[in-house]
């Protein structure tokens, strides 16, 4: 069986100012991501890593390209949609580098607040929310606040709320920036097992190079194009 | 289904509630503005309410003895009474008087009438010590705010009265407590002059022939009669201007209190703009401290709408709370006022209202910012 399509990119360019304030950062980027990956995204600082996420977190317009979420495209030139904070919503979860919980929820309500904004009826949602609680060892914890949290609790809280609304990708931005070696080892570790299980794409942008051999896809950007890398080059 | 509003509140509660307390301090003030209007109101009409009469017939081109000077003769009450439908007729005078107290003078208005008369401006329901004044001299009944109590002796004039009743709530259009004399004593202390006065004037020929004179002579009509009618027969054969019991009221509410009502308006009207502004810029503020969290809610999809209703919801329940609070203190503290100061339902609905609009108003600076957030501001520490 092929692996299904989580991520298709053709000919996408990204450009901010104009005359001499003119910079190129990404010239005819083209890549897939497959579901089940886990890819790290890795380039010098300013050379456009957070870009091409909000690219294709449909966050960011690009100039022109193509972009698909799964098998819909929703950017040809354009989006193709009223609205990409629908594709956001229905398609994509996010990971940032702090927890960034919405801090007068509690736990569960953190969760459910995506699927309620998707119209999933409420104790399907919680049902959802309670399995990845459980699935993240922290099920003791739904009625606690945000502040009531460990670090990693609420990190592995975070990674719950986007996986809650079943996306096909996840967007995680330097994740383990704030964590020490062996903690971003785990949550590296943590995030592969979920893009296997979950079968869901993991695109991670990363500057820290030691958790790139558990990651099973390194992308760079070099020369304003993206380049995929060997793993086994970084073992 | 989660209300963010709400999770919002209960996460900052005390100091939602400090907030809220402090708006409605404010709406509180604006109640009391209103209830000082409503209480002059209700002031202009007492002494009308307690004369019950149909008919007040004053000086020839005036607005009568409560908007400027009027003097009619006594014995007019004489002729007024002899119109046919007309059932009683007494001469009244007013006089806003200073009554010496110990520690000061106490402002008051005094009503004169004839003890033995047909009609007695003292309503028994208002007597709460005493009784009403029986005997033609130096007798007072006076307002229990005045700090005067029975058996009194109060010096006016040349002459000590001794006070005979006490009324509650009888006052004035402009706030000042009423007292009652008897006709002739009202008489003597409006139109006789001292000693050194009168020898002074009979210097100059000027003999003092006032002293019959009323300030205004009041009247029932029987039944079966039209008001309208007889008052139009005294205004054309008597030569006197003649106010039915509504057009005197309209006298007092729109010609006396017309301005301190505008003034007060106009108070109130200032008070709810600040009250408008100071809840934008709390809503504005409490947007601000939430900005990285609506960046955050934005960014991973949830619709503007989702997070507009959490500005609206909390700006609609501050002004709620604020709007209760503001009721519970208005209702603490407005008997400590010196004047009347009348609280009533309606207004306090059209408050609710004018502060619903107001929050809404007030919550469209911190909507325009949710609306203008950027979620990639999220991103990045």
């Amino acid at each position: 069986m092929s692996a299904q399509q989580a991520i298709k990119v053709e000919n996408l360019n990204k450009s901010f100012g104009s005359g001499d304030t003119f910079v190129d950062v990404i010239h005819d980027a083209s890549f897939t991501i497959y579901k089940g990956e886990l890819v790290a995204l890795v380039a010098p600082s300013g050379a456009g890593k957070t870009t091409l996420l909000m690219m294709i977190g449909c966050v960011d317009t690009p100039v022109s390209g193509k972009i698909w979420i799964g098998d819909e495209k929703v950017y040809d030139n354009k989006w193709l949609t009223k609205t990409t904070r629908k594709i956001r919503r229905e398609k994509l979860g996010f990971i940032f580098q702090a927890h960034y919980l919405i801090p007068f929820l509690n736990v569960i309500d953190n969760l459910v607040l995506l699927p309620q904004a998707n119209k999933v009826d409420e104790k399907v949602a919680k049902t959802k929310a309670r399995e990845l609680l459980k699935y993240f060892d922290i099920a003791e914890k739904e009625k606690a606040m945000p502040s009531q949290l460990s670090g990693g609790q609420n990190q592995r809280v975070a990674i719950a709320r986007a996986l809650v609304n079943d996306p096909e990708i996840i967007l995680a931005d330097e994740p383990t920036a704030a964590l020490d070696s062996a903690r971003s080892i785990d949550v590296v570790k943590m995030l592969k097992k979920i893009a296997k299980e979950q079968n869901v794409a993991i695109v991670m942008v990363t500057h820290d190079e030691r958790v790139l051999p558990y990651c099973d896809k390194i992308m760079k950007i070099e020369n304003k194009k993206t380049v995929f890398e060997d793993v086994s080059a970084v073992k | 289904m989660i209300h963010l509003a709400k999770e919002d509140i209960k996460h900052t509660f005390g100091k939602f509630i400090v907030t809220a307390m402090g708006v409605g301090m404010l709406l509180g003030i604006v109640l009391i503005m209103i209830g000082v209007y409503r209480g002059m109101i209700v002031d202009a009409e007492v002494l009308l309410d307690d004369l019950a009469v149909d008919l007040w017939i004053v000086q020839e081109n005036t607005l009568g003895p409560f908007a400027e000077s009027s003097r009619v003769h006594e014995d007019l009450k004489n002729t007024i009474k002899a119109i046919e439908g007309i059932d009683k007729s007494e001469a009244i005078t007013f006089q806003n008087i200073q009554l010496p107290r110990a520690d000061k003078k106490v402002r008051v208005m005094a009503v004169g009438y004839d003890i033995f008369g047909e009609i007695n401006p003292i309503n028994p329901q208002r007597l709460i010590a005493g009784r009403t004044l029986k005997h033609d001299h130096y007798e007072i009944v006076v307002e229990e705010k005045t700090g005067f109590r029975l058996y009194d002796k109060i010096k006016l004039s040349r002459h000590y009265y001794t006070v005979v009743g006490v009324t509650h709530g009888a006052v004035s259009s402009g706030g000042d407590s009423l007292v009652y004399i008897s006709l002739k004593d009202a008489q003597e202390l409006q139109f006789s002059y001292s000693n050194k006065r009168i020898h002074s004037d009979r210097a100059r020929g000027i003999y003092n022939k006032d002293s019959h004179m009323v300030n205004a002579v009041i009247a029932t009509v029987k039944d079966g009669y039209s008001i309208d009618e007889i008052a139009d027969t005294i205004q054309k054969w008597h030569h006197k201007s003649v106010y039915t019991k509504e057009e005197q009221k309209i006298v007092l509410t729109r010609n006396l209190i017309e301005k301190a009502s505008k003034q007060i308006g106009l108070f109130t009207a200032i008070l709810i703009l600040v009250s408008t502004i100071i809840i934008a810029l709390i809503i504005y503020t409490m947007t601000l401290e939430k900005m990285k969290e609506i960046s955050i809610m934005k960014l991973i999809g949830l619709p503007n709408s989702t997070i507009i209703k959490m500005i609206v919801e909390e700006t609609l329940l501050l002004g709620i709370f604020a709007f209760i609070f503001g009721n519970i203190f208005s209702h603490l503290i407005y008997s400590k006022f010196p004047k009347r100061v009348v609280l009533e339902i309606p207004d306090a609905w059209m408050l609710f209202a004018i502060i619903i609009i107001a929050s809404i108003l007030a919550s469209f600076i911190g909507v325009k910012k949710v609306i203008n957030a950027d979620p990639t501001a999220a991103i990045g520490g």
